[in-house]
């Protein structure tokens, strides 16, 4: 059974933990910077998701620092989230290629008409 | 206080949301991710983001919740009670409808689908002796709860395992009655047995949505022989015996009128269906223990079974005990003299309903994406 595609800011946390282990704050800014600027994660939000990923064994926390005496507890991706990302990102290549072809097809089409 | 200490103190506030559990372990690492998030010199949290903390927190309260009934022995216990629950309605229904018809004779097959006992043709004489709407409105709510199709209808849903149609239809018979009557004005208290059905109708749409990946229909029986025996036979019981409607008093309550009651009544029970199927006449306290008492040390020879067996069955046990349990509730509610309002009444009756339906519609919410937030994001706010 194939899953369910991720949601965009669960695709751009795993993205960003791709990278390598982060912190809260620096997945939100990360996911930020990988969506050009579209998307920014609100605190709530992003733990909701860790919660969730963490629990379906895609994120587990790496280690903990405290900065300027907060804590940041970092995570990291693990194989199968390493293996659910790959599959995303196959899916959105397919989709994108499929579309991509057909514009190119329908632009053709539309320029020999013209 | 300084505008950084003001804000962490607010975001204090809104993290006791959380769970305990949780935000002993994330308090800290959120608080932090916060503070790093806030605009310099902000004093208080905003509006979005506030309700961005609460919705989370909502939902990791419904997760905990939901991964605790997904562990041994709550897992099995709810799939257990997901499959019993409905067999049980529909066993109540069909010995009260096998019970009422031995007594008093079968009506039509329009009779049959809203329950109704006595003389045939009650469903359509009901038309002509009431106004229409009310016939109408009377005849689809005792539909709903009083006839046994749609028990039949549910206990064939869950036991072929398809678990949405099921839950869908479980919310809908005590959501459609509730509309039905209080648009009708309707006075709900004091109708124990069709708020023992709209309670297990109610908890069964939460039964379903709450444990998903449990084994689905009558497979998960196959494992608790038990359990169904000792479930069925308290519902075979239960409703053989009259439903124990003849041990009720009727109101207003008075000790001594409740002992006079209780003793006449005790020499007089009504025979139920056994006694008609072996042709066995009204008698005495002979007849009484041989048949009622028998039927009674049933019950609680099942009730034993079920709490020592195991502990899952002791857990459900307790899930199927809810829903009469609530209706033994408003029973009592009932009898309180003078009489609550009727609108008192209605809710009171109403809320446990709702309630369950909408911790229902909670865990839909909550498990609406197998991955991914629910309320994800929003356009970033410009930087500077």
């Amino acid at each position: 059974m194939s899953e369910r595609p991720l949601h965009e800011p669960t695709f751009l946390m795993l993205t960003a933990l791709a990278k390598g282990p982060q912190h809260g704050y620096g997945i939100i800014t990360d996911a930020e910077r990988i969506s050009g600027g579209r998307v920014r994660l609100r605190a709530g939000t992003l733990y909701a998701a860790l919660d969730r990923v963490v629990a379906e064994g895609l994120v587990e926390a790496d280690r903990d620092e405290v900065v300027d005496g907060r804590l940041r507890r970092y995570y990291r991706l693990t194989q199968r989230g390493d293996d659910r990302l790959a599959a995303e990102v196959a899916r959105l290549q397919h989709n994108a290629a499929v579309a991509a072809g057909r514009l190119e097809v329908r632009r053709r089409a539309f320029g020999g008409l013209a | 206080m300084t505008a950084a200490g003001g804000l962490e103190k607010s975001y204090r506030r809104l993290l006791r949301w959380y769970p305990a559990l949780y935000r002993h372990r994330h308090e800290e690492e959120i608080l932090g991710v916060l503070m790093a998030a806030a605009q310099p010199g902000q004093r208080r949290p905003g509006a979005r983001e506030s309700a961005d903390l609460v919705w989370s927190a909502l939902k990791i309260r419904i997760r905990m919740v939901t991964r605790s009934a997904g562990s041994e022995p709550w897992a099995a216990a709810l799939a257990l009670t997901g499959v019993l629950l409905p067999l049980l309605i529909l066993l109540l229904k069909l010995v009260l409808f096998l019970d009422r018809g031995a007594q008093y004779g079968f009506g039509s097959p329009a009779d049959i689908l809203i329950g109704a006992y006595g003389e045939p043709g009650s469903f359509a004489r009901s038309f002509q002796l009431n106004s229409y709407s009310i016939a109408l409105t009377g005849n689809v709510t005792d539909a709903l709860t009083a006839g046994p199709v749609p028990a039949l209808i549910l206990a064939t849903l869950v036991c072929l395992g398809w678990r949405r149609a099921a839950a869908g239809l479980a919310a809908f018979v005590p959501l459609a009655f509730l509309a039905i009557s209080l648009t009708s004005g309707y006075t709900l208290l004091g109708a124990p047995r069709v708020d023992v059905t709209l309670y297990a109708y109610g908890l069964e749409a939460l039964v379903l949505l709450i444990a998903p990946s449990a084994p689905r229909g009558w497979r998960a029986l196959r494992w608790r022989p038990s359990a169904l025996l000792a479930a069925a036979t308290v519902a075979a019981g239960i409703g053989m015996n009259g439903g124990l409607r003849a041990l009720l008093p009727a109101r207003p309550v008075n000790p001594a009128a409740l002992r006079r009651l209780f003793r006449a009544r005790m020499f007089n029970i009504p025979h139920g269906f056994i006694d008609r199927l072996f042709g066995i006449g009204a008698g005495g306290w002979g007849d009484w223990l041989l048949y009622q008492g028998t039927l009674a040390a049933v019950v609680i020879a099942a009730l034993t079974i079920m709490l020592v067996s195991s502990s899952v069955n002791r857990r459900v046990l307790s899930l199927l005990g809810i829903p009469f349990a609530l209706g033994a509730v408003i029973y009592l509610c009932s009898l309180i003299n003078p009489p609550l309002p009727g609108a008192a009444g209605n809710a009171l009756t109403a809320i446990p309903v709702l309630v369950t339906l909408l911790a229902a519609m909670a865990l839909v919410l909550a498990n609406s994406h197998p991955v991914g937030p629910d309320s994800p994001s929003h356009p970033a706010a410009p930087q500077g």
